[in-house]
């Protein structure tokens, strides 16, 4: 009898330790079938009970690594600017930066180089990356020469990658270039409809700027709206470096067309996008994000207007629904996640429910914003305004790094205080419209330096 | 050989040529000019050409789009528009707008995005109803809907370029921008999802439809749109111009032919991209320019020379290449003619000389012919009775005869050596006995010509390795030479020297020398001072030149030079022989 209650006894450990076994086996799969997740929160988990009040919603998505075995084939162009102003070591450079790249390609992915000056020449045009040494031969033999016909490149580029243009591929274009576009259409909002336009056909353009010269308006607005990356580097020393951090991104695309739907309850109203383009409609916003990188977050900041609540109600703020494109299998897939609150009057309560993480990128993407408007207010010529602007931010980032006790806030509040100082004794110099102007993109992109 | 006769000649060779050559110049300046002009016209026409293929790329985007905007189905008309301007890079915005109504899409709201709002903003007249939708009024204004048919490649290409590789290259280039109008056509075929339900009576049928370009703030803009008139409905979408631009620039021709550049300019002048390497001056006219419009109203594609006209390079070649096959015929006529008339002057001056020399040499034969026939038949006649007068008259007749004899021999030397046949019995020689024999067997004759002979003859031997016949011929011919013309000297002197690596005889006169004028050409054959048939000597001119042939065979020479004091000294020069020993040759 009593051995029957023992075999009873172990079967019972044996049938759990199977199921959970199988339950674990089954989660870690799907999990590893899953390359994104997604995450909605709140600013703050606890509401003060009392009259409409604004709440930031982040919607974080999170790209699961990319092995290095499986990843999806690349179809990357390279247009350099060859014009007069790049001779000497930033061509040097970024003839090395190219040739590197050819050589992390494979024999799978496409790979093209144009070349612009006044003129555009496509000296490798769109081919496998096997033939290595060929197109090695080539790339060494460019010579600088002439002015800066940037549309004509991006667009000769961009016709390159158009030849192999079937969904197996990640498109990329990665634009070089030191000096301001002089040959073509040439204004920000020119060259931010040209990566618009090609980020409708799937093609991705980052930008790398080099030196002082280069028009950074034109260049993150490229980059920005393409949904690419945007690099300011000081010297040619720095372009290989840059060149393997992007090629990095590209060969881990974990996710592509990523659509994010945030919906709002009745009575929730959304307000703006913070840092993102977007749409918002009567009771929901619409985002999107092109591709995500294996091992990278990104997200979304909404400020919504929460209606009168009353002391212990739970209400739902908002929900996120997430759609994307599997690169690896072409399938789709799909994400929903609800954030709830609740209300109290006790302040302490509210207080202390602070999402530190989500006050403190949604700070952070405000100070970028601040930032951009000094620029603006500098390209008008108002740099006292300009100066008043980073100051106000940099008061406010300092007041909430304090009230929340966030050691990231205050560090940036001291950075800027350092550069409003700097600027107010100065003047805004090109380095520092550069630097503010890359630093805001690089924030709201999210984008990963490695 | 007159004078006049080498300029009559001379007119009859250089006047043709020259009028040959200067009609030929004219023909090239003028072939040059048509080679420029052609190049002028080859360059237009392919502006024009890819003019055209850019016009008709635009007008079969917009008719495509425009057949798309007709084909939506009524009840999905806001969703596929949102659609394409969502996914199409070739859509910018989109709009829904109804007469009495106004703009149904986008709102003007909150909901819509900053672009959405400037494309508000930029079409308010359109929108607000203060302009009426071309057309709407019942005029026509469809679009064109089989434009598609006419895709660039299609067209004809003309004024190709003479050359067959330009041509080629200009008909890749051509390809090259059909494919990127076939590419735009594509895109601006949109995904339409077709509707199972029943037509909204609303959106029913469009009617019209048409194209706008429209100006704000100096730019261009296209909007597109269909309608009806029953019921008012307009709905329709703005071309991104960015994209169509940026796929026209991708397949606009890559290159430009040598001295030209393409440029496609837009309204405001601004070169939207270029091919070649235009002229950086600011202000600087194209020098072609055809226009884009109606489709891209203003625009052009322009032609820029760099540097010169287009063909100016290879007209320059051209005329440069011409003018220099031109002087080569002048030229070639030129001295062809000199020669001609060189060789014509010598020949004729051979032909005195020989007609003299035959003559002289007649008149020499028959001086000592007159004498020996007269002393011979003096003698025959038995009429000398005295027989010393006999003995000298045949000593007479026996020194003529010799005289006859070098003369004869004289000319068969020379005869010899102009066909090349004369031939030596190179031996070793003692140079010094030889001269000291020939002096001794002449010595009598020279004294008898009322010269005194003066030797310096080493006693050493000098030896040399020569023809001793030919040694003694070139010796008798200077002293005949001197006994002939410079016996009223009275001196002979002959003076035999060794000079490091030849000996050198020098046998000097005190005669009335060899004029300035002369002496070049003293050597010459046939040539005389005075070479008259009433000259006071008689002679052939063939001494002298006899002399320097022989020695220069033997690998010596014979020079002149005018003698201190007056009178004339002929040098011989005869290469040493390096041995001790003089003599026929020894085992």
């Amino acid at each position: 009898m009593r051995e029957t209650v023992r075999f009873r006894a172990f079967m019972r450990v044996a049938l759990i330790l199977i199921t959970t076994t199988v339950l674990v086996s089954t989660a870690v799969a799907a999990a590893r079938d899953m390359p994104v997740t997604c995450r909605i929160e709140t600013d703050r988990d606890v509401l003060p009970t009392g009259g409409p009040q604004k709440v930031v919603l982040k919607v974080t998505l999170d790209a699961a690594p990319v092995e290095a075995t499986k990843r999806t084939s690349v179809n990357l162009s390279l247009v350099l600017d060859r014009s007069g102003s790049m001779a000497g070591v930033k061509l040097e450079k970024a003839i090395e930066a190219a040739v590197q790249a050819l050589r992390r390609l494979g024999p799978k992915d496409i790979f093209s180089v144009v070349i612009f000056d006044h003129e555009v020449e496509t000296i490798v045009p769109a081919q496998s990356a096997s033939n290595t040494e060929s197109i090695e031969r080539r790339i060494r033999g460019i010579r600088s020469r002439g002015s800066t016909g940037l549309f004509a490149g991006v667009s000769q580029s961009a016709a390159e990658v158009r030849k192999n243009l079937s969904g197996k591929f990640v498109h990329r274009i990665i634009l070089l270039s030191d000096g301001i576009a002089n040959v073509g259409p040439s204004s920000p909002d020119d060259l931010g409809r040209l990566g618009r336009a090609l980020l409708k056909e799937d093609i991705t353009v980052t930008t790398v700027g080099v030196g002082m010269d280069y028009n950074e308006d034109l260049m993150t607005r490229l980059a920005q709206n393409s949904d690419g990356n945007s690099y300011f580097v000081e010297s040619g020393a720095n372009i290989p470096r840059i060149f393997s951090s992007e090629l990095g991104d590209v060969l881990s695309v974990a996710a592509k067309k990523v659509r994010i739907i945030i919906e709002c309850p009745k009575g929730v109203r959304p307000v703006r996008i913070i840092g993102r383009e977007g749409r918002i409609k009567a009771e929901h916003v619409e985002l999107s994000m092109h591709q995500l990188y294996g091992g990278q977050k990104k997200f979304a900041l909404v400020e919504v207007e929460v209606p009168e609540g009353t002391e212990g109600q739970v209400t739902e703020i908002a929900s996120a629904r997430v759609s994307y494109e599997n690169p690896f299998t072409g399938d789709t897939g799909s994400l929903t996640s609800p954030a709830k609150a609740t209300f109290s009057g006790d302040t302490e309560r509210v207080k202390k429910s602070v999402n530190i993480a989500v006050e403190r990128d949604y700070q952070l993407n405000l100070n970028a914003l601040s930032q951009e408007r000094a620029v603006a207010l500098s390209d008008e010529g108002k740099t006292r305004e300009a100066i008043r602007e980073l100051q106000g931010a940099t008061l406010r980032l300092r007041e909430v790094g304090k009230r929340i006790n966030d050691a990231a806030l205050l560090e940036k509040a001291a950075e800027m205080e350092r550069q409003s100082s700097q600027i107010e004794r100065e003047g805004m110099t090109a380095k520092d419209r550069k630097v503010l102007q890359t630093d805001g993109f690089q924030l709201r992109n999210q984008q990963l330096n490695r | 050989m007159k004078i006049r006769s080498i300029v009559v000649y001379w007119l009859f060779i250089l006047v043709p040529t020259l009028a040959v050559a200067v009609a030929m110049v004219r023909l090239l300046t003028l072939e040059r000019d048509r080679i420029v002009q052609q190049a002028s016209s080859v360059a237009l026409d392919r502006a024009k050409s890819i003019a055209d293929a850019l016009q008709v790329t635009v007008e079969t985007v917009e008719a495509n789009l425009g057949d798309a905007l007709r084909e939506i189905p009524p009840d999905r008309v806001l969703e596929t528009l949102q659609g394409w301007q969502e996914n199409n890079p070739l859509v910018r915005n989109v709009f829904i707008w109804r007469s009495g109504t106004g703009l149904v899409y986008p709102q003007r709201d909150r909901s819509g995005t900053v672009e959405e709002k400037q494309f508000v903003l930029r079409y308010h007249a359109l929108f607000s109803g203060r302009q009426q939708w071309p057309g709407a009024d019942g005029s026509s204004s469809e679009t064109r809907s089989s434009a598609s048919q006419d895709l660039p490649g299609r067209t004809a290409v003309p004024g190709l370029a003479p050359q067959q590789d330009s041509r080629q290259s200009f008909v890749q280039e051509m390809q090259r921008l059909q494919t990127g109008a076939q590419q735009l056509a594509n895109l601006a075929r949109p995904k339409i999802e077709k509707s199972g339900q029943r037509a909204v009576a609303a959106y029913a049928s469009p009617d019209s439809g048409g194209w706008i370009p429209w100006f704000a703030e100096n730019r261009l803009y296209i909007l597109g749109w269909v309608g009806s008139r029953s019921t008012g409905w307009v709905y329709g979408l703005e071309l991104e111009v960015v994209t169509l631009l940026s796929q026209l620039v991708a397949h606009f021709p890559a290159t430009a032919p040598e001295g030209l550049a393409y440029a496609l300019v837009d309204g405001q002048g601004q070169v939207v991209h270029q091919t070649g390497n235009p002229p950086q001056e600011k202000g600087r006219k194209p020098a072609l320019g055809v226009s884009l419009s109606p489709q891209l109203p203003h625009w052009q594609v322009v032609v820029h020379t760099t540097g010169n006209r287009p063909g100016t390079e290879s007209a320059r070649a051209f005329l440069i290449l011409g003018c220099m096959l031109v002087a080569i015929f002048v030229l070639a006529v030129g001295l062809g003619g000199s020669m001609l008339t060189r060789q014509a002057h010598r020949n004729m001056k051979d032909a005195l000389q020989k007609t003299s020399f035959v003559s002289n040499v007649s008149h020499e034969f028959k001086t000592p012919l007159t004498t020996i026939r007269m002393y011979a038949e003096l003698l025959s006649e038995g009429r000398i009775k005295d027989p010393e007068k006999g003995r000298h008259y045949l000593n007479v007749i026996a020194e003529e005869s010799r005289r006859l004899t070098r003369m004869v021999n004289n000319v068969l030397d020379f005869s010899r050596l102009e066909q090349g046949r004369k031939t030596y019995r190179i031996e070793d020689l003692d140079l010094a006995e030889c001269v000291r024999h020939i002096l001794e067997v002449h010595r009598l004759r020279v004294q008898e010509a009322g010269m005194a002979l003066e030797t310096e003859i080493p006693d050493a031997a000098v030896c040399v390795r020569a023809d001793r016949d030919a040694m003694d011929q070139v010796v008798l011919n200077l002293v005949d030479n001197a006994v002939k013309y410079a016996a009223a000297g009275a001196e002979l002197r002959l003076i035999l020297r060794q000079h490091g690596d030849h000996a050198e005889m020098r046998v000097s006169d005190r005669g009335p020398g060899i004029p300035a004028s002369h002496r070049s050409r003293v050597f010459e054959k046939f040539h005389r001072v005075d070479d008259s048939l009433t000259a006071q000597q008689q002679g052939c001119g063939l001494g002298l030149n006899i002399a320097r042939r022989i020695m220069g065979d033997l690998g010596g020479d014979v020079l002149y030079e005018p003698r201190d004091g007056g009178g004339s000294t002929f040098i011989v020069r005869v290469p040493i022989r390096a041995s001790e020993t003089c003599g026929p040759d020894r085992a």
